[in-house]
């Protein structure tokens, strides 16, 4: 069974919430368990988090587009931005230190995931494509 | 994110409930720099009930850190759930902190050293 969502976020604090919930809700619908959706929830929360703060530069009026495709094999997630110039940031980020306080959403969501995309559409946004491969072909019991 | 603070001895113990992402990170980080302003030094967060931490949330702890050792304070962890003991390894801060499997751990080890 494959179940696809689309979703669109405002680009304010409550979307950082929203966004788990309404992945974790369709996650329930897909059976997935719980040890195995952390880390597709994480990687989405982060792209999410990225695309509001330095693609749309939280500007309220501009969204984020979330889509969500769940089967037996994978779980993958695109987040498109409203913004400019996002793949040249990705590009030309450095790596993180421990003392920090941002930095570490990317390297987070290219740990978790089996591939994660950068595309520049061609007006301007940036999308995130993020697949992460089940472990298992089977719905798990939570 | 509901935050409690209570004294355990001379410790101050936040136990944090929900999801610790970058609107909840704030609240946190107001709450550690009252009690530093109040002459805190000594700080336990106790993170059992946390459901949800990305790399937002660990900002803020990055931030709570920073903020206890400029007052020349201690903070010890506690309590991780294997998830987000897997967030500090990956990004290799559990290096930084404190980290300890149980809070009863950490402020036995907190009462050791202050008595040393």
């Amino acid at each position: 069974m494959s179940v696809t969502q689309v979703f669109e976020y405002k680009s304010n604090e409550k979307s950082y919430h929203q966004v788990v919930d309404d992945v974790n809700h369709l996650l329930d619908k897909a059976g997935v368990s719980m040890n195995e959706r952390y880390p597709f929830v994480l990687a989405v929360s982060e792209a999410l988090t990225n695309a509001i703060i330095h693609g749309n530069k939280k500007n309220p009026e501009k969204s984020v587009k979330l889509t969500v495709t769940v089967n037996e094999k994978v779980m993958s997630a695109d987040i498109l931005d409203e913004g400019q110039g996002g793949l040249d940031r990705i590009r030309q980020r450095k790596p993180s230190t421990p003392k920090d306080e941002g930095g570490r959403g990317i390297d987070l969501i290219e740990h978790y995931a089996t591939s994660v995309g950068y595309v520049q559409t061609p007006a301007g946004g940036l999308k995130v494509e993020i697949r992460i491969e089940r472990k298992t072909n089977s719905v798990v019991e939570k | 994110m509901k935050i409690t603070v209570k004294e355990e001895g001379a410790t101050t113990v936040i136990l944090l409930d929900g999801r610790l992402d970058l609107a909840t990170g704030t609240n946190l980080k107001d709450e550690v720099k009252k009690l530093c302003d109040k002459g805190v030094k000594r700080l336990h967060l106790n993170l059992q009930k946390v459901e949800f931490i990305n790399s937002s949330g660990l900002g803020a702890m990055v931030s709570v850190m920073k903020q206890v050792r400029l007052k020349k304070g201690r903070l010890t962890l506690s309590n991780l759930a294997t998830y987000v003991r897997e967030i500090f390894e990956i990004t290799q801060l559990s290096h930084v902190f404190e980290i300890y499997e149980t809070q009863q751990e950490a402020l036995e080890t907190s009462d050791k050293v202050t008595s040393e």
